[in-house]
Parts: structure tokens; C-alpha cells; sequence
């Protein structure tokens, strides 16, 4: 809990997996403190699995419950989550990035690794609000 | 204005992680699955043997399926958009051939392969002017 009220709370996006409701630039207020994630549905700030960098993606499906993953289902253990991106291949080609990298392609995160949630877009001006 | 800038910018980037392209692109790959196709129906036409027929429909469409594959990475992976400055038909050009794709697989009239293999070549066109092998492909080392 310590740990995670050192931050980060601010962060700025690089590439583009998750257009179109974070673009890279965007900078975003991440929450390190709540505890009841992962919510279905929220924005969440982690470290990726298979390189230990900090990346932003989607919960697609909490501790316990069940993904479609390819032509099976799989039920996640009670302390990993399931992110998605947001891009599908197309989306990410047409801003110039390679295919969007998720739980898709690193499996299902240890909730360990997850580091916030990113809440709120306080810049650019234009696109100020909340994160959906 | 600029230092209230720099003190609101955040200092930690966090990755919305993508596929890091390998940079190596070249339209031979979807050329020579089309090819296939090509020889495949040229060759069903020489033959009527009922067991060769089946063979020779599902090889095509596996063929068609790679053609496919291939003209997808070169539009997703390896054209940008500031390619449609030199190449405004771009999207048009893939649009298409996909489709064409999508015919020679279920059709065994040549002339569908031959459009293909042509729609193919404009795309390399489209590769060359916009970098070609010089920029997509390793150097190949002579001994």
C-alpha cells in the first residue's frame, strides 16, 4: 500500500493500442490507491508481463471470472486479470503502430503487477475528461 | 505558460503497448502465393480426375488464404500515412485486391487469377515508391 501511494500519478501515453479512448501524448491521472480493482471496464496502469515495462490497458475480466481466448474459455485464478486493448490491428496500423500486444498475447496478469487506474485525461486541453 | 506546461507534464510514460514491426516487407510473398493459385487453376483445367479436383480446390483457397494474409501486413504493417501523399489510391488499391483475393478462391476461371496477379504488381509499384527493397529488405550478402 505504501508502495503504491508513491505513484505514479500522473503518466503521458505512448503508442496507440488503445485509440480511439486514450491516443498517445495523452496525459492521464492515474489512482495507485484503489484497492477493489480490477473493475470490468476500467482503464488500469501495469507492468507487462513479459517486459516488466509500465502499460496501459483495458480490464476485460477480473479474478475468477471467465474470457473467451480464441475457440475456448478460459476462468482466471482469483489473483489475475484479464487486459485488453482497446485497437483492434487496423486502428493501430492507421497510426503507424505494429498489432495492439495484450493479455491475447502475454496471458492473464498476476494482479501483483497492476499499478493504477487511470481515471482522468487532464491533457491535451481539447480532450480533457473523464477516462471511459 | 511553457514552465506551467513543464510542471504539469508527467514524467513516467506508461505503453500502450503494440507489436513492434520487424521492418521486413515485400509484395514477392503475397506474389508467389498468387502465383500458386494461378498454376492451380491452369492445372484443374488440364484435369478432370475427380480426386485431383479436390485436392487442387482445397491447396487454392489455403494459397488465397496466405495471398490474403500477406497484402494485409503490407497495408496494416508496412504502408504509413504518409504514404497517401505519394500513393492517394492506396487504400483502394489493398480494398480491392482483397476482394479479388476473395473471388480467386472460390472461382476457377483464370482471367480472376490473372487480375489478382496484376492488382499484386500495382501494389509493388506502390512499395517501390515509397521505399522498396531498400528500405524493407536485409541486404543480401554475396560470397
Amino acid at each position: 500500500m505504501a508502495r503504491r501511494a508513491r505513484g505514479p500519478w500522473r503518466v503521458t501515453v505512448a503508442e496507440a493500442s488503445m485509440l480511439p479512448a486514450i491516443a498517445p501524448g495523452d496525459w492521464l491521472l492515474v489512482d495507485p490507491t484503489v484497492r477493489r480493482w480490477p473493475r470490468r471496464g476500467s482503464v488500469v496502469v501495469f507492468r507487462e508481463p513479459d517486459t516488466d515495462e509500465l502499460a496501459i490497458k483495458r480490464v476485460a475480466a477480473g479474478p475468477g471470472e471467465e474470457v473467451r481466448f480464441r475457440e475456448a474459455l478460459l476462468r482466471l485464478a482469483d489473483d489475475e486479470a484479464w487486459l485488453t486493448a482497446d485497437a483492434d490491428a487496423p486502428t493501430a496500423a492507421a497510426a503507424g503502430f505494429g498489432a495492439p500486444r495484450d493479455s491475447g498475447r502475454f496471458g492473464p496478469v498476476p494482479l501483483e503487477l497492476l499499478v493504477g487506474r487511470a481515471w482522468f485525461r487532464y491533457g491535451p486541453l481539447r480532450r480533457i475528461g473523464r477516462i471511459r | 505558460m511553457s514552465r506551467l506546461t513543464d510542471w504539469l507534464a508527467p514524467r513516467t510514460v506508461v505503453r500502450a503497448h503494440c507489436d513492434l514491426p520487424c521492418g521486413i516487407y515485400d509484395p514477392e510473398q503475397a506474389r508467389i502465393e498468387a502465383e500458386s493459385c494461378y498454376k492451380i487453376i491452369e492445372k484443374m483445367g488440364a484435369n478432370s480426375d475427380p480426386a485431383f479436383t479436390t485436392r487442387a480446390i482445397a491447396i487454392k483457397e489455403e494459397r488465397a488464404e496466405l495471398t490474403k494474409h500477406h497484402l494485409d501486413v503490407l497495408w496494416h504493417d508496412y504502408f504509413k500515412p504518409e504514404h497517401l501523399d505519394k500513393v492517394p489510391n492506396l487504400h483502394e488499391m489493398f480494398w480491392k485486391a482483397t476482394k479479388q483475393v476473395s473471388k480467386v478462391k472460390a472461382s476457377t476461371d483464370i482471367a480472376d487469377a490473372k487480375k489478382l496477379l496484376d492488382m499484386i504488381e500495382e501494389i509493388a509499384g506502390a512499395w517501390r515508391a515509397t521505399g522498396g527493397a531498400e528500405k524493407t529488405r536485409v541486404v543480401k550478402q554475396t560470397a
